[in-house]
């Protein structure tokens, strides 16, 4: 969700004068909504800004940022940061895995997101 | 890195070596659970504004949709599990002066393969404070702002982001940075 917010927000400003540029690691979030500008990551989702205690990664990403921004040809516009998460790329098949889901932890799940929508909406409502 | 050394041979990657397809596997898993299908925002057209003025001379905005740290609202360290409560549903701003403890524990990020032990992994103040310093840009303004993480895009298109324009044009920005988390 976060990314889409970004992306619908990307496209306020942009619309309305101010150049933009996403920071981000849900690739095909950001360009089915369509954004000016996009520096992918492929992090795992929580690391848009580089990886964790890697000032020299932090760096970089915000650089090659700065790049699209400033560099950008027209709207649409991704760059894939060459910097990766693990030579592994086992952690992508994990996020969201349903296969390592019984019935009775899938019936968990929903329990638990009933209960999340619920202190949402009370949280929403109350703001 | 994912760039080719000079000379290197080229070699196929594993099939699942893609970009995670994130829409399919949410879709799946809210279907799985019982849940109806998400409409995520999709638009044919993209506006796109140039930057007018050199970075090294622009006033740089930061958009985050990082939470404000809510002590009354439970576990929002590092690794917490959901936590709907530290969600916030209006924009907020604070100071670029100041350093921030904005968390995470409000969304979903990847809580197996990382635990958003490090702020500067979905807040880049830091990092551009430094780039201010060094010239790389003009000037960092004077407020970061924080942008709700909402379900309905209507919501985030005529309020939330009708509230950031106004409060980046108040900033007097050049330009921002946007950073999911």
């Amino acid at each position: 969700m976060c990314h889409q917010t970004v992306s619908l927000v990307a496209r306020h400003l942009e619309a309305h004068g101010i150049p933009t540029v996403i920071m981000g690691c849900a690739k095909d979030i950001v360009e089915h909504c369509g954004v000016p500008r996009f520096l992918w990551s492929d992090f795992p989702l929580g690391n848009s800004a580089g990886r964790p205690f890697d000032l020299e990664s932090q760096v970089q990403t915000l650089e090659l940022a700065l790049r699209v921004l400033e560099s950008a040809p027209a709207a649409r516009t991704t760059v894939q940061s060459p910097l990766r998460w693990n030579a592994d790329a086992a952690w992508k098949r994990d996020y969201l895995d349903l296969t390592k889901l019984s019935p009775e932890k899938i019936a968990e799940r929903r329990k638990e997101f009933e209960v999340v929508k619920a202190v949402a909406k009370a949280k929403r409502e109350g703001s | 890195m994912t760039t080719a050394a000079p000379g290197a041979k080229a070699v196929f990657a594993v099939e699942h070596d893609t970009p995670i397809p994130y829409m399919q596997r949410t879709r799946d898993y809210y279907l799985a659970l019982g849940f109806a299908a998400y409409r995520w925002a999709h638009f044919a057209a993209v506006p796109f504004t140039p930057l007018r003025t050199p970075l090294s001379r622009a006033r740089v905005g930061l958009i985050t949709t990082a939470a404000p740290y809510q002590p009354e609202v439970g576990d929002q360290g590092p690794g917490a599990p959901y936590n709907a409560a530290a969600k916030f549903y209006q924009v907020y701003s604070v100071s670029t002066e100041s350093v921030p403890d904005v968390r995470i524990s409000h969304v979903g990020y990847d809580r197996l393969h990382t635990s958003a032990a490090d702020m500067n992994t979905y807040l880049p103040l830091a990092r551009m404070k430094e780039a201010a310093a060094a010239g790389r840009i003009g000037a960092l303004a004077p407020r970061l702002h924080g942008a709700p993480t909402n379900r309905s895009h209507r919501t985030t298109m005529e309020t939330d982001a009708v509230e950031l324009l106004h409060r980046s044009r108040e900033d007097e920005i050049d330009a921002v940075v946007l950073v999911p988390s």
